[in-house]
């Protein structure tokens, strides 16, 4: 654990320098330590994949007591654990909204089925939340499906579109310009004004994505 | 009772203090960018601090008065009237039933501040009016200020009108210093890179709006290319491959895989909200003790 400054009342520490599990376990150990200790003088969390930006209220703590505080109040001992929330997706994996499923095919040798099955049978971890409120970055697809960026990135990706990225997945919560490979659609609203969080998803929660069929999909609301 | 918008303005948002404990989700603070003409504003009115207020980033705003009230302008320079009667920024106007008010052409600066007493009685929307478009948060539907939209306020009676002194006042120059702290990455930048950066002059460019400022000038190396992605605070300093810093600030995206060679002091950030394109910047480094001890100095002086 490493402390940084970032600004005048903000302070970024790391907890490692690559993106893998164990970083953000400790990531996610942390957060949500803080989170439960409420502490005062918090004023914003950013967790990421590998740090977490704090920024405090500077009449509560100078940079030095901050630092002396955190390390107080940071346990990262203790057993791994499996109490994780998971959150599950419903998912239309169909070539009219997965609109790169057909390319991918070509490119990593395997069927779309195939595809489909290596996407939805793996457990992510939200690692990060932004880019676009609502948007989390779920890690890891499996190396078979992993692809690279658009070269050109579509100026419009629909709302609720699932999507990779070398080995990272995610769902658009809303339309935007946006260069991953578009795999299927979800109608499950990410970012969603009625809800008290306002995302079902939160650093720490795990991500499993459920094939549904295209009746299934257009009965919850979907649109071809 | 209320304010009713009778023309269309080009970009006028309602925005308080900001959104705040949301970003872990990827919701951005938002808010005023200039805290110090909206906190002049508020006290001017004898309002509680972080009442809500009109952020005017173009000419030509106009309002019916539904109600009788006082308003403030303050922030940028501008032409102001009350009934086509020409008046002075940074003072309480009483306003009644009828009377129209016009926020005119901006003269100096960039962004004017239009209060009311007792500021717009608009629902918030997870803690904040700031209105953030790209988010549909905030303001009124999450957008920006329409022709016809009604901004609901309380009547308050006025027996004495309120001035800030004129030493208080602004004045907008076409160079600014902003003061520093070296922060993130800083450890990735060589040292004559840091050095050219303290030393050099840079033009505000058109990529200026309330996300960010992006900057034109010397081109600053970086030892690296990019980085995990992480959170970024209010005046972080990126750094992109082509070397041209951009200055992040209330509507910044909330994670970020650039460089930051460290972050403006928030202070400093409310005066870059009232500069226009071409204006020259320079930074000087600031410690981060006394950084903080000036920024407390700041917000005490409204508390008193």
């Amino acid at each position: 654990m490493q402390f940084k400054l970032a600004s005048v009342d903000s302070i970024i520490i790391y907890f490692g320098n690559e993106i893998n599990q164990n970083i953000a376990q400790k990531v996610k150990r942390a957060y949500l330590g803080l989170k439960e200790l409420n502490l005062d003088g918090i004023i914003e969390m950013i967790p990421s994949y590998t740090s977490i930006l704090i920024t405090y209220d500077i009449f509560t703590y100078d940079y030095k007591s901050i630092q002396k505080q955190l390390k107080k109040s940071i346990n990262l001992e203790g057993k791994e654990t499996n109490d994780a929330k998971v959150v599950s997706i419903d998912v239309y994996y169909g070539t009219e909204v997965g609109l790169d499923l057909e390319n991918m095919s070509v490119c990593t040798k395997l069927s779309i089925d195939e595809i489909i099955e290596i996407h939805s049978s793996v457990l992510y971890d939200v690692y990060a939340i932004g880019f676009l409120p609502g948007f989390a970055y779920l890690a890891s697809v499996d190396e078979r499906i992993a692809q690279p960026r658009l070269s050109s990135p579509r100026k419009k990706i629909p709302k609720g579109s699932i999507a990779i990225a070398d080995t990272q997945t995610a769902v658009y919560p809303q339309d935007s310009p946006g260069g991953w490979n578009i795999i299927g659609q979800t109608t499950r609203e990410l970012f969603d004004k009625k809800l008290d969080t306002l995302s079902p998803l939160s650093v720490g929660n795990k991500v499993k994505f459920n094939p549904i069929s295209k009746s299934e999909f257009i009965k919850q609301g979907g649109v071809l | 009772m209320s304010l009713e918008v009778i023309n269309a303005p080009l970009f006028a948002t309602l925005q308080d203090k900001g959104r705040f404990s949301y970003t872990s989700i990827g919701v951005t603070n938002s808010g005023v960018m200039d805290e110090y003409s909206y906190l002049y504003a508020n006290k001017i009115l004898e309002n509680s601090l972080d009442t809500n207020i009109i952020e005017i980033s173009f000419s030509n705003v106009m309002f019916k008065s539904n109600v009788n009230t006082a308003v403030v302008i303050t922030g940028a320079k501008c032409e102001f009237f009350i009934n086509d009667i020409a008046k002075r920024g940074w003072q309480l106007h009483v306003v009644k039933v009828g009377d129209i008010i016009k926020i005119g052409k901006i003269l100096e600066g960039t962004r004017v501040y239009f209060g009311v007493k007792g500021g717009f009685d608009v629902e918030k929307e997870f803690g904040s009016n700031a209105t953030t478009i790209k988010e549909e948060l905030g303001g009124l539907n999450g957008d920006k200020l329409k022709k016809g939209d009604i901004l609901p306020c309380k009547s308050s009676t006025f027996k004495h009108t309120i001035r800030l002194k004129d030493k208080y006042i602004p004045i907008f120059k076409n160079e600014l210093v902003l003061r520093v702290i070296l922060s993130y990455q800083d450890d990735s930048f060589q040292e004559q890179e840091i050095k050219k950066f303290f030393s050099s002059t840079y033009n505000v460019t058109n990529e200026f709006n309330r996300m960010g400022c992006k900057l034109q000038g010397d081109k600053i190396a970086c030892d690296i290319n990019g980085i995990i992605s992480e959170g970024i605070t209010f005046g972080a300093i990126q750094i992109p491959s082509d070397g041209q810093p951009i200055i992040l600030l209330k509507d910044r995206q909330t994670i970020g895989g650039y460089p930051k060679i460290g972050s403006v002091l928030s202070i400093d950030c409310f005066k870059l909200a009232q500069v226009k394109p071409n204006c020259k910047i320079s930074f000087n480094p600031i410690s981060i003790e006394e950084a903080q001890s000036k920024h407390k100095e700041f917000y005490k002086s409204f508390s008193v």
